[in-house]
């Protein structure tokens, strides 16, 4: 499709040969290479913008390397003129290798033009000899400990990986000259002491067979690719430009697409691998390893292309892949589960829904529960493995769909959720809790956690919390109004540890970004931001994280218009919070409070000190409650701020909202339902008479409307 | 000698440190950086330092020049990570110096200490490569989510990464930002650590970067003003010299990546402040190769495939 030929850029139509595009690259530095499979520039004959779109990242690669080294070339060429023509004819033949010859290919290489380039590529190529010949004299020159003469080879062998040319490259990491190749780089002239790579290549690096590959080639190819990936980064990680790393790594993975094709297309290996990984007779240090080398499979699989690692990822589930790393998560060696959660990642990045379809199964169902208890486990001093992201992913309900995202989120919300609270709740102090105490959550099964959780398990249960706000907001509304979710997050606000109670912050702010009428009622009814502000008042005049997450929240508030949060912030709370009106945020905020007061005064006259009466005199205060709900279209005037560009809420990739409240006054009020897929994760609660909030009666539909969350397209 | 001290000794020579000891490393920094402000206070004597960019060696070139932590008191103004081929033991002896000496080493955040960039530019694949699994960079990055924003010198130095922001035109605006997050694609957080001052505008320009804005002349000096400070001092562009002023000795960029990308050819610069805010540039050179350890990037020693 398309074709680069010297200095142009041919696209030509599949389909009747018609040229589509004819563009003479130019030296000037005008293209862009966009995500991984757009080429853009301004095209200077015609004055406009071109954009060249690839299906596959290698092609576009792969055009993309040829622009950058015409355009090299053009440079060199232009630099180099004169050398062009007076050395282009010259150059003929290149003298035979010897150890006397050295010093003139030296020369001949280091004085060579572009153009003398390409034709000294071909010499070399042409000469059948010159490697073979190369590489004896290096071994004579290191038996006699000819240091000028290795320098020289050095030099001359540096230069000639520098010439990026494919074909050499081929010949010399052959397996033939690849370790001499290696070799005569030990002896870099700029450095006094000589660098030992083969020795570390024989002597410390291990070759691991977990199950005995057969095929030559295969195993050449394996070698291959360590030894070019070690020339690369050590050997010449100084030295090499972008073009030459672009060509290795080509290679690399080449050899690496080869590799896992031979070995996913050779039936015997596969099932002896699973056979292996499944018998009671396979040795505990032997099964680690299979489980290692399966982790490498699969990463190297990237090398495949999308529709060949796909098939290869269901083909491995097929075999039992996830039953072996159900095993691993049980395993004491952290490692191990490590590797196996490694192994799940790589299979989420490439298509969420394996694992998804997997999950729901009822051989499945154990997997799950192993990633809550994983994430809730106290790994000691090894590193907490990647459960939340895993769990966050599985969750993710934007690239769920249909009947596996209700049943993946029931399972969860059934059997985990309660779980995960109950760790919050039996590390948190709980005086003050006279509701939740001693009462479990109701489902799951109760976490033993009498020591006290390490807080970055608390911490990262927060944050999985506040995914699944922005991911199933209707599913986990019912667990905040009928658990006292919320409540039992808040308790988080009593650890020691600052950054729990900022997290905690997080959390409610998270909710409060979805402007859902009932949760604001909630909040309010149930004095649920007492925590917040007390931490805020213990907090005092210190400026740090917890102060700047606590204004920020304020901030949002007033802003945003919340006139019931508002109203029973400053009610409730401004005998502590007079002592902060110095702060510009808490002032604004009672500025914000009073003309709110004052329009309200004009409209009714009704009693508002106490917002949590309108559980009883609610028909009275029904106007009154209506305005505060209302929106408002008056410009932000108690504003401080001089806030200009309007920020959208983004979610950032740790996936809680980016606190950037937007200054629209539009989208402070009941505007904007959007029609939201997470709808279907609505189901009214069950009806619980004691409980049922008064002010969710008759408003069910209303639950079920929800404010368009911006900016998801962010999530990286 | 204290398990802390055996690390930074450790860091010292350039070997990173067990995976363990990160954890532990980046759980005390958390507790002591969540207690600082998005607009840290610092006290003057200071000697304030630009992009490191994984640059080991010229980080050590530049405490030769400019003394050892503790004995100066030192500010980066982030870009510690990325490009260079020792991220990991730059970042972690900065971080464990911080723990060490909180009160006499601050960091700032720059727009390379993030998930995004660094899954790019380098720090990620190195993790990856000198650990075998992405656990550090995990922890590392978790870390930038609580680095300091900002920082004001005597109440005379306003100190930031990138620039300002139009979001941003009192130090008081900055304080109710929640910094605990990925830097953001736009906003005032965004803007602090990604803007460029540049000579041809006046007021405010988009940035060729995607990200930030450019800011002129009228702008440095309306907020020098109105917040009362002398001049900013950032880093984020490469300067040939090491450190450049700009609008009248509003602001000076200050680089400390001596030969960047270890090809750019540049000398590179700190600024030492003395207790009256005396003004004294140190500029250097790269590390000569001689001192430089040999495999830049230590391959994982075995290999099934």
């Amino acid at each position: 499709m398309e074709r680069s030929e010297e200095l142009g850029l041919y696209v030509i139509d599949e389909e009747d040969n018609e040229t589509l595009l004819l563009h003479r690259i130019t030296p000037d530095d005008i293209y862009r290479k966009q995500e991984d499979t757009i080429i853009s520039w301004r095209d200077p004959e015609f004055s406009t913008e071109l954009a060249l779109s690839f299906q596959e990242t290698a092609g576009c690669s792969y055009i993309w390397e040829q622009i950058c080294n015409v355009q090299r070339s053009l440079h060199f060429s232009t630099l180099n003129s004169e050398a062009f023509h007076s050395m282009n004819s010259e150059l003929r033949e290149l003298p035979a290798v010897e150890l006397s010859t050295l010093p003139l290919i030296l020369k001949t290489m280091s004085e060579s033009g572009i153009a003398d380039q390409m034709r000294l590529t071909d010499l070399i190529l042409n000469d059948q000899d010159f490697f073979p010949k190369l590489m004896d004299v290096f071994r004579i020159c290191e038996d006699l400990e000819n240091i000028d003469g290795l320098h020289m080879i050095f030099k001359i062998v540096r230069g000639i990986i520098m010439l990026n040319s494919p074909q050499i490259f081929e010949k010399i990491f052959g397996d033939e000259l690849i370790m001499d190749v290696i070799g005569s780089l030990e002896y870099d002239p700029d450095i006094s002491h000589i660098q030992h790579h083969r020795n570390f290549l024989k002597e410390h690096v291990v070759f691991k067979e977990a199950i005995p590959i057969r095929d030559p080639h295969v195993l050449s190819k394996i070698h291959q690719t360590y030894r070019v990936g070690y020339l690369k980064d050590v050997v010449l990680a100084r030295i090499l430009d972008e073009g030459t790393v672009a060509n290795l790594n080509s290679i690399i993975h080449a050899n690496n697409a080869v590799v896992v094709s031979l070995l996913k297309d050779d039936s015997t290996f596969i099932q002896e691998l699973f056979a292996r990984l499944g018998s009671p007779a396979t040795s505990a240090e032997s099964k680690k390893n299979l489980v290692y080398f399966l982790h490498e499979f699969c990463s190297l699989s990237k090398s495949l292309q999308m529709v060949q690692q796909l098939r290869l990822f269901r083909d491995l589930m097929n075999e039992g892949i996830f039953d072996i790393i159900a095993d691993t998560l049980q395993s004491e060696d952290k490692k191990i589960v490590l590797t196996g959660t490694d192994i799940l990642i790589l299979f989420l990045n490439q298509d969420p829904n394996l694992l998804r379809s997997y999950v729901v199964r009822q051989e499945g169902i154990r997997l799950l529960g192993l990633l809550v208890k994983g994430m809730i486990t106290d790994f000691g001093e090894d590193m907490h493995c990647q459960f939340l992201e895993i769990l966050r992913s599985l969750l993710d309900s934007y690239t769920l769909s249909g009947a596996q995202r209700d049943n993946i989120i029931e399972i969860f919300y059934e059997k985990h959720l309660g779980q995960l609270i109950d760790v919050i709740t039996a590390s948190c102090p709980n005086e003050e809790v006279p509701s939740s105490s001693g009462k479990s959550s109701g489902f799951g099964e109760r976490v033993d956690t009498r020591n006290g959780m390490k807080p970055e398990i608390l911490s990262n249960i927060c944050e999985l919390l506040c995914f699944c706000v922005l991911h199933h907001p209707y599913r986990i509304k019912c667990n905040f109004l009928l658990d006292n979710l919320i409540e039992k997050v808040l308790t988080l606000t009593r650890r020691k540890e600052k950054y729990l109670v900022v997290a905690a912050v997080r959390f409610v702010r998270t909710i409060l970004s979805r402007h859902d009428e009932h949760l604001i009622n909630h909040f309010v009814k149930n004095n649920l931001l007492k925590p917040i502000v007390d931490a805020f008042v213990s907090n005092g005049d210190r400026y740090n994280l917890l102060n700047s997450a606590i204004l920020e929240l304020f901030e949002f508030i007033r802003k945003e218009n919340l006139k019931s949060l508002l109203k029973y912030i400053v009610d409730s709370f401004w005998n502590e919070l007079v002592k902060f009106e110095h702060l510009t945020s808490i002032q604004s905020l009672k500025v914000k409070y009073e003309q709110c007061l004052e329009q309200c005064g004009a409209k009714s006259t009704g009693d508002i000190l106490d917002p949590r009466k309108r559980n009883d005199e609610r028909a009275l205060e029904k106007e009154e409650e209506d305005y505060f709900n209302e929106d408002s279209d008056e410009e932000d005037t108690a504003s401080a701020s001089h806030t200009q560009k309007p920020h959208a809420q983004s979610v950032s990739s740790n996936g809680v909202a980016a606190g950037y409240p937007s200054l629209s006054p539009r989208s402070s009020g009941l505007v904007d339902y959007d029609d939201d897929e997470d709808d279907e994760d609505y189901r009214p609660p069950p009806k619980k008479q004691q409980e049922t909030p008064e002010a969710d009666e008759g408003n069910i539909e209303s639950l079920g409307m929800k404010r368009k969350l911006l900016s998801k397209d962010k999530e990286p | 000698m204290s398990d802390l001290d055996r690390q930074i000794e450790q860091l010292k020579r350039c070997e990173p440190l067990k995976e363990s000891e990160v954890k532990a490393l980046c759980l005390k920094a958390m507790e002591i950086l969540v207690e600082e402000s998005n607009v840290q206070r610092v006290d003057a004597p200071v000697t304030i330092c630009g992009d490191i960019h994984g640059q080991f060696y010229d980080m050590k070139e530049l405490f030769k020049v400019g003394g050892d932590c503790p004995k100066t008191n030192y500010m980066f103004l982030g870009d510690f990570v990325d490009r260079g081929f020792y991220s990991v033991e730059t970042f972690l002896l900065l971080l464990a110096l911080k723990v060490r000496y909180p009160d006499r080493i601050t960091l700032i955040r720059g727009n390379h200490e993030s998930r995004q960039i660094t899954q790019v530019y380098g720090f990620y694949d190195e993790c990856l490569r000198k650990y075998g699994s992405v656990s550090v960079w995990r922890y590392c990055t978790d870390i930038f989510d609580y680095l300091s924003l900002s920082a004001l010198i005597e109440n005379k130095v306003f100190s930031v990464h990138g620039g300002l922001s139009p979001a941003i035109s009192t130090l008081d605006q900055i304080r109710t930002i929640d910094r605990k997050q990925e830097v953001p694609h736009d906003g005032a957080m965004c803007d602090l650590l990604w803007s460029d001052p540049e000579d041809i505008v006046d007021g405010w320009g988009l940035s060729p970067r995607g990200a930030g804005f450019l800011f002129g002349d009228s702008v440095v000096t309306s907020f020098n003003h109105s917040n009362s400070i002398d001049y900013i001092c950032r880093a984020h562009q490469l300067v040939m010299e090491g450190y450049k002023w700009m609008f009248k000795n509003q602001i000076v960029t200050v680089w400390s990546a001596p030969n960047y990308c270890y090809r750019c050819g540049n000398v590179a610069a700190i600024l030492e402040l003395d207790e009256n805010l005396n003004k004294q540039f140190r500029v250097f050179d790269a590390a000569p190769q001689e001192s430089r350890g040999a495999p830049a990037k230590k391959p994982a020693p075995d290999y099934f495939l």
